[in-house]
């Protein structure tokens, strides 16, 4: 839908609404790097984000969210292309607790803004006793530009982000939030609709809400673009109060499909069944995986969506999972990539000359 | 022989029902006259007019941590904490390191106390060996070595068989069990009160229903053992209609108390990830606390503690799921009390002073908390006009963490003064 391929040549159609440049086909790979970068600030216009470190959806604007997916929307047509607007910029991608995709696309994206690269996989800082404040504090006096931060605790990217010169992303901080996850899915559904927002659709997410910070930020998102909101599953995954996201729970997956636009699907975690969450991924399957025949259950033009790792069978039925016409999954990866590159641009390189505030602590 | 002369200041004195311009004669460390224009002469006169003058105050909940983690207080620093907040006599928690399951502990915070010579010290004991939960410490020595009472604060009693036999034991020893009420099942790995804020911040929450279950399954053990039973720090809606309703029963044997915090400060207290608002009980919404002013005013409510619980800085510059528990409350609970029960008109300031003096000193047994001819004179003296902000810099304590810091406060101490003789004046300890 977004591009074909021939032999070398990309072939870009732009399906965006309202973009500045409306063109059929463009070849855009073949473009200087003079040429590209200036039709990337055609799109930005001269703006900057509201915010310096990206913790929670709760931060990002209308503004900065008009700013995040015309820039994104851009960037998606120029897929691997190299910039080299961050160069000389760096970016530590802190990892404390394991994860393949989001790590890789993130310094994927860095890289393709030229911008030096940096992991940290796993914890052994943290594990020899050193705390995540020293750990962060060191890489931040690397001088880098970002960190991005992945934590099984909730609230370390809030923590490193009052503390650092560089501006601080959070990718997924605990059960609390996962933002770039959200920003993402966001464009992949506006952009399914053709709508500048989510008025009068319905948004049904199924799955382990509670452990999920991917639902965290999803619902401050869907929220904003005024989506109805329907949460599915068992109680014992709903946290309490949740319903002052302005999110309805339903324990019957059939009638929260009922005239769905969205279906969002988390993972549910093979251990949940072992702490008494539910009783089995069998009969979690049974009562909440989403089948070919329940998706039938969702408008006609309804899509499928998943953060992944899809357990397949068990989430969503394996045939559903990547290869149906309904499913955006994949697009959601790629959509991931531009959002992030958007981010990352518009975070280091900022033209206000503004300058973060933080204290050593 | 020394004396002293407080005169001119409003006298609160919950017990004797005094209220009023009085002067105040303190001899030999007692107090020796209570009356208008006294003419003695003394020493030492304090002018306090416009001032509150109290009986010393007693918080019947802190940890001192000395025996063990003197880095983060000792019986020396809590001290100086206690007379910066007007506190003149503390009940301490066992839970030191050693824990206090052993005379030899209590002994030794009963000496050092005494080499100190600055508060009154009242140590308890643990209910079982090591806080364990399982094997009951040998309390007929703890009492006889000086301990007031018999606690596993800071973790609770989980085996109801166990509980009930310490209860029994402690009935056959004449000594008071108190009780940190919590269910560890119902709390799992919560951090904070489990409600909208929790699920905000995406933190594992404790349930209102594990303090509720305990609170009950404490009452009933009470009611059914006939043994002293003191409920530390109450929080919740179903803990406070359990006190109510036993104390309606007629549950003589049963008293509770509330710490400041959980009458002045909600869960938002954590937005921010901010761990110095970590504790347990958790800060809960504002229905509980609504139910806990209630509890207050109808003397639900028996008296007010801190859980003064001082931690070193890097146990609280961690996620908020690793960062430790509790905060140090010594210096602000007087104008926690004031700033967000008195001033509020939720109740009138005798009462709430009567919470912080003969309240605790009637459930520990103690002859303190009043100012009758003949009793210890235990002073404080407070500026209710004075309006301050919480500075951790300026705390006694070692512990700097506190949900307080930066709210602007009502009510500050001037003097404090420990049988007889000023141990504070204005902002500094005198040795």
């Amino acid at each position: 839908m977004y591009h074909a391929v021939k032999g070398q040549v990309l072939i870009i159609r732009i399906p965006v609404v309202g973009s500045p440049s409306m063109n059929a086909e463009v070849h855009l790979h073949k473009k200087p790097p003079s040429e590209a970068e200036h039709d990337l600030n055609q799109f930005r216009k001269g703006r900057d984000l509201t915010f310096f470190d990206l913790v929670s959806i709760d931060q990002v604007t209308q503004k900065d969210l008009a700013l995040l997916y015309d820039v994104a929307r851009r960037f998606r047509d120029y897929k691997t292309y190299k910039f080299s607007f961050n160069k000389g910029y760096s970016q530590v991608n802190a990892f404390f607790e394991p994860s393949t995709r989001t790590s890789s696309s993130f310094d994927l994206a860095a890289k393709q803004l030229s911008m030096d690269t940096a992991g940290v996989a796993g914890n052994s800082s943290i594990s020899k006793g050193e705390s995540y404040l020293d750990t962060v504090e060191t890489i931040d006096a690397y001088n880098v530009r970002v960190i991005v931060i992945r934590s099984k605790e909730s609230g370390v990217p809030a923590m490193a982000a009052k503390h650092t010169q560089a501006s601080i992303v959070n990718a997924g901080d605990g059960w609390h939030e996962h933002p770039t996850q959200a920003l993402l899915d966001g464009l992949t559904m506006l952009d399914h609709f053709g709508t500048p927002d989510l008025k009068g659709k319905t948004v049904v997410v199924v799955g382990d809400i509670m452990h999920s910070r991917v639902f965290g930020s999803l619902v401050r998102l869907l929220r904003k673009f005024k989506a109805e909101i329907r949460i599915a599953a068992p109680l014992t995954m709903i946290p309490k109060d949740v319903e002052k996201f302005g999110a309805t729970w339903y324990g019957n997956i059939e009638e929260a499909l009922k005239g769905a636009d969205v279906v969002y699907a988390l993972r549910v975690q093979s251990e949940r069944g072992a702490n008494g969450f539910i009783p089995s991924l069998r009969e979690y399957s049974k009562m909440f995986g989403i089948s070919r025949k329940r998706l039938d259950l969702a408008n006609e033009n309804a899509i499928l969506m998943h953060p992944g790792p899809v357990i397949r069978d068990i989430d969503v039925h394996s045939a559903l999972a990547a290869a149906d016409e309904q499913s955006h999954i994949l697009r959601q990866v790629e959509n991931g990539m531009a959002v992030r590159k958007a981010l990352l641009w518009l975070l280091a390189d900022r033209l206000d000359g503004k300058v973060k505030k933080y204290t050593r602590k | 022989m020394s004396s002293l002369l407080i005169k001119n200041g409003r006298v609160i004195d919950p017990r004797n029902h005094r209220d009023g311009a009085m002067d105040i004669f303190v001899q030999d460390g007692k107090v020796a006259a209570v009356g208008k224009k006294l003419k003695q002469a003394a020493d030492q006169v304090i002018d306090a007019r416009g001032l509150l003058v109290t009986p010393g105050l007693i918080d019947m909940q802190v940890h001192f941590r000395e025996p063990g983690r003197e880095d983060k207080e000792t019986l020396e620093t809590g001290s100086y904490a206690a007379l910066a907040g007007g506190v003149t006599s503390v009940v301490t928690m066992p839970n030191t390191n050693p824990v206090a399951d052993n005379q030899t502990v209590i002994e030794f915070i009963l000496k050092r106390a005494k080499e100190l010579d600055l508060i009154h010290i009242f140590p308890t004991g643990s209910i079982t060996k090591a806080q364990d939960g399982a094997m009951l410490s040998e309390i007929n020595e703890l009492k006889n070595s000086g301990a007031i009472a018999i606690t596993d604060d800071g973790v609770d009693v989980q085996n109801e068989g166990v509980l009930k036999r310490a209860m029994e034991y402690a009935r056959t020893v004449g000594i008071m069990l108190m009780s940190h009420c919590e269910t560890d099942e119902l709390t799992e790995e919560g951090t904070m009160h489990e409600g909208w804020v929790s699920t905000q911040l995406g933190l594992p929450g404790i349930p209102a229903a594990s303090e509720d279950l305990a609170v009950y399954k404490n009452i009933l053990l009470a009611e059914e053992t006939g043994a002293r039973v003191h409920l530390l720090h109450n929080s919740t809606i179903g803990a406070i209609r359990e006190i109510r309703a036993a104390k309606r029963r007629g549950a003589k044997n049963i008293t509770a108390e509330v710490s400041v915090q959980h009458f002045a400060l909600t869960d938002e207290e954590c937005l921010g990830y901010n761990t110095n608002a970590k504790m347990y009980p958790p800060l809960r919404s504002q229905e509980h606390i609504d139910a806990v002013i209630k509890g207050i005013k109808d003397d639900t409510i028996d008296a007010f503690t801190t859980d003064h619980a001082p931690h070193i800085e890097p146990d609280k510059l961690k996620p908020f799921v690793d960062a430790a528990f509790g905060f140090v409350g010594l210096e602000t609970s007087f104008a926690t009390m004031y700033t967000y029960l008195v001033k509020p008109k939720h109740i009138e300031l005798p009462k709430g002073i009567a919470k912080m003096t003969v309240g605790p000193a009637k459930i520990l047994g103690l002859d303190k908390g009043h100012l009758s001819v003949g009793a210890d004179a235990d002073i404080s003296i407070f500026d209710l006009k004075k309006e301050w902000t919480v500075d951790a810099k300026k705390f006694f304590s070692k512990g700097k963490n506190s949900p307080f810091i930066g709210k602007k406060l009502t009510g500050k101490v001037v003097y404090t003064i420990v049988d007889g003789k000023i141990k504070f004046e204005n902002g500094k300890i005198v040795r």
